[in-house]
């Protein structure tokens, strides 16, 4: 019953989603407000099918309806609530569900929004979205259908990928990661508008920037959370593999931060349209590709979403995007015209484009890694593997490079610019990166690389905190009082612009902290023996015994730690005492074996404090002797706060102006204040 | 229309979708052992059950399938009956099994509990499996009677699985 009702509302959306689509782009063609009208109409009728068809199967999950194929599949009566709820996207079938309700949400709120502006745009736009609608709806109905009925009913299911149950983190970071992929839909389907509409006019880059924006705020979560998984649970004592699955959703998130800031080109200078229309288009290509790489099969990943039926089908639709995109961008890239002019290499509107060439060349260079091995195997026929050393190699300057523009560029006035003036604004962030090296250099670090991420990373704090903070200062020199300044100037005026700069200070402190943690890293590796202790980096560790431990989903053998400030005699070195010193913390590290691995996973324990984190690793367990991975990393804990700052100042910039009307700025004389309108 | 933009981007799409459509439909778990083709590398390891110790060399002559595995794999207990039955049906090929990163009484509880039907060696430092570059259990080496390693197989096998392979080493 709840399968079959599940399975008519799936095809009604397919249904819904395709006339509604058709219908969209004749009203756009036509210029018809009553098309228009009719679109939404569908667009919300896709989104409330969508809704629905997700809490049918939540209630299937919950009432452990295992007459449902999906249900049968990841269900268990022997699994805590959450986990039940949390199993709609533990598995292909639920996840693209998933998918699908996220799209007919994000649809039907962002024609909410627009529903009395843009008319010119949106039919094209809504016509767009609802071509993903369809296709989507017509994956869940056919290759990844969940609602298929299951006769007779077993009486009970496996359970979810017990990957998904060893770690809190599992629960938020695939719904941050879909918000943020499918949220690309959205300005992919304003960039097809502008396109078929042939000009992108300036009342309509708010929203292309705002509909950009928030995805890119999610999948800047999502990516950091996907490395704090790893970090915590894999094992191995780093927060990046350069697997192919986490780089399919940086690629994205590469060419969305590059089209963030050439948007605000075209916004200032009416120029780099086309530019950032294509950067918007290869942003949503992207995470159709990245859902090809989890979702097909064919890369080796630790997300094994095993041999599907549905990579044939992605594929073929990024085909179909991919040449809707090309011929359209073709047709009319040429009637996009640029308005105004760069005047000055060395400007600010000069350093975003040379922002946005190392972003591009950034991106090329992950997916040129990403696919080469599949490349290889189809010309040659050879297997091959692209690692840690080529991308290491590659992305290091090139992140070192966008380091330096975070700096120099909004340190450069707009325009042409004197060359006294240039080294008025130039030189000063100088000395607080020559500070910041001195301190490093003081503290022991001797990486070139390092060095330099920290000489460029004082100078772009610097500049970044000056920046953020110089409308409140203008207002203050200008004798207002400190509080209503600081509201209105950075708050309400200039909270684009100073969500901006937030932005940019997580960045510059992800980079210094991902530079010292990578480079600074110390490990040992100790066989211990129960009762035995070492000394490593400041701790002394004590191992304790070990414990068995079964669980409905898996096997684990936990051995226990002491860690201790090292004092009196038995401190340095192994030794066989009791360790001695002042107790801090115990750690446990664990070995776990699931049911149908291949091998078991180990869990490592971390010590986190404000400087640096202790991480334990077990690397194998016989008898009374453990041996174990110790690593001492400075400012790992400091990329996760980072990253959530770079978030929260996505957000401040996102929330909207409470005027909606649009204020022309005359392009010749920019002060700071109309930026903040802008 | 722009023809710079459509060619470019023409041949973009094509390289893309080409190497993806060559990708679908390979495993990319599975990689090719090197050793196919070469001579097994030798080991002598004692057995866990009778106590003899067990020299591949003095095997020559018969096929041999040496399957790795671990009492903590659990893959490896779905394997376990298809293996014991295809030796007791097999008598003219040698089974034997090398286990790794476990223990003897482990081991013993585990044959006394699923039964036996062929040695089971110890691989008390893990030699063995890093000569033959195991990548995880269960997986399967088959050997002809030249000594010559004919094929590999990754995770737990079914019969057929198991037929199909020892065919080559049979050969």
């Amino acid at each position: 019953m709840t399968a079959t009702f599940g399975r008519f509302l799936i095809l009604a959306s397919v249904l819904v989603s395709t006339t509604g689509a058709f219908i969209a782009y004749a009203a756009g063609a036509k210029r018809s407000p009553e098309g228009l009208k009719w679109s939404q109409r569908f667009a919300y009728a896709f989104a409330g099918l969508m809704v629905i068809a997700t809490g049918v199967m939540e209630y299937a999950l919950i009432t452990h309806d295992f007459s449902v194929q999906y249900v049968a599949h990841v269900g268990s009566t022997q699994v805590p609530l959450w986990v039940t709820i949390v199993s709609l996207w533990s598995s292909l079938e639920g996840s693209i569900l998933f998918w699908g309700f996220i799209l007919g949400i994000y649809i039907a709120a962002t024609t909410w929004v627009n529903r009395n502006q843009h008319q010119e745009y949106m039919p094209f736009a809504i016509g767009t979205w609802l071509s993903c609608g369809a296709f989507f709806s017509f994956l869940i109905a056919g290759p990844a259908n969940p609602f298929l009925s299951v006769i007779p009913a077993p009486l009970e299911g496996p359970g979810p990928n017990p990957l998904l149950q060893n770690h809190l983190l599992m629960i938020i970071h695939p719904p941050m990661l879909y918000l943020g992929y499918v949220g690309m839909t959205i300005p992919f389907g304003f960039a097809a508008a502008a396109l078929l509409r042939g000009r992108l006019g300036q009342s309509f880059l708010r929203p292309l920037r705002a509909s950009l924006l928030l995805p890119w705020v999610f999948l800047t979560i999502a990516i950091m959370l996907g490395g704090w998984w790893a970090y915590e649970v894999l094992g191995w004592g780093g927060y990046w593999a350069w697997d192919p699955v986490e780089n399919a959703s940086l690629l994205p998130w590469l060419t969305a931060t590059a089209a963030l800031h050439s948007a605000i080109v075209m916004e200032r200078r009416g120029v780099l349209k086309g530019w950032t229309v294509t950067l918007i288009q290869a942003s949503f290509l992207l995470t159709i590709l990245g859902t090809f790489m989890t979702r097909s099969g064919v890369f080796n990943s630790v997300h094994s979403f095993t041999q599907s039926a549905i990579g044939p089908t992605i594929l073929i639709f990024l085909t179909a995007v991919l040449l809707f995109s090309v011929i359209l961008l073709a047709l009319r890239i040429d009637s996009l015209e640029a308005e105004g002019r760069i005047e000055s290499a060395v400007s600010r509107e000069g350093m975003f484009l040379v922002n946005n060439l190392f972003f591009v060349v950034f991106t090329f260079t992950v997916l040129v890694g990403t696919v080469f091995p599949l490349v290889v195997e189809a010309v040659k026929g050879k297997q091959m593997s692209v690692g840690r050393p080529y991308f290491d190699a590659m992305v290091v300057p090139v992140g070192t490079a966008l380091l330096f523009l975070l700096g120099v560029g909004p340190a450069l006035p707009w325009g042409k610019t004197s060359r006294k003036e240039m080294l008025r604004v130039l030189l000063p962030p100088l000395i607080t990166g020559a500070v910041v090296l001195i301190i490093g250099y003081v503290l022991g670090v001797r990486s070139a690389w390092t060095l330099v991420t920290l000489l460029f990373g004082g100078y772009a704090a610097h500049v970044t905190l000056a920046q953020m903070w110089l409308p409140l200062r203008q207002r203050l020199k200008k004798g207002d009082a400190f509080a209503p300044a600081l509201i209105d100037a950075q708050l309400r005026r200039g909270r684009r612009r100073f969500g901006g700069y937030v932005v940019h200070a997580g960045a510059v402190i992800v980079f210094v902290a991902i530079a010292v943690s990578s480079t600074m890293r110390t490990q040992q590796e100790v066989t211990l023996t129960r009762g035995q202790s070492t000394t490593f980096a400041g701790y002394t560790v004590t191992f304790t015994g070990t414990e068995e431990r079964t669980e409905p989903h898996r096997q684990s053998t936990i051995a226990h730690f002491n860690i201790s400030k090292p004092g009196g005699p038995s401190g340095g070195g192994t030794s066989g005492g009791g360790g001695g010193g002042t107790l801090i913390t115990t750690m446990e590290p664990r070995m776990n074996q699931y049911a149908a691995m291949r091998e078991p996973i180990g869990t490592p324990a971390v010590y986190s404090t404000i400087g640096r984190d202790y991480y334990l690793s077990i690397m194998n367990l016989q008898g009374d002797q453990a041996g174990i991975l110790i690593i001492n990393m400075p400012m790992v804990g400091w990329i996760w706060g980072a990253v959530l700052l770079m978030g929260a100042g996505g957000l401040i910039a996102l929330i909207p102006a409470r005027k909606r009307t649009y204020v022309v700025v005359p392009e010749s004389a920019p002060t700071i204040d109309d930026e903040a309108i802008a | 229309m722009n023809r710079t933009v459509l060619i470019i981007g023409i041949i973009i799409v094509a390289a893309i979708v080409f190497v993806l459509f060559a990708g679908l439909g390979k495993d990319p778990q599975h990689i090719d052992s090197p050793l196919v083709g070469k001579p097994a590398p030798p080991f002598a390891l004692k057995a866990v059950n009778t106590g003899e110790t067990i020299d591949l060399e003095s095997l020559r002559g018969k096929p041999v399938i040496v399957n790795f595995w671990a009492t903590w794999c659990v893959p490896c207990y779905e394997e376990h009956p298809t293996l014991v039955a295809n030796a007791r049906q097999l008598p003219d090929v040698q089974f034997v099994g090398v286990v790794f990163n476990d223990t003897e009484d482990k081991i013993n509880r585990f044959l006394a509990e699923r039964g036996s039907a062929y040695p089971t060696l110890l691989d008390a430092n893990g030699k063995t499996a890093i000569a033959y570059g195991v990548g995880g259990v269960p997986e399967t080496y088959f050997i002809n009677r030249a000594g010559t390693i004919v094929a590999k197989y990754e995770g737990p096998m079914s019969t057929e699985i198991l037929q199909e392979n020892l065919a080559k080493a049979l050969r």
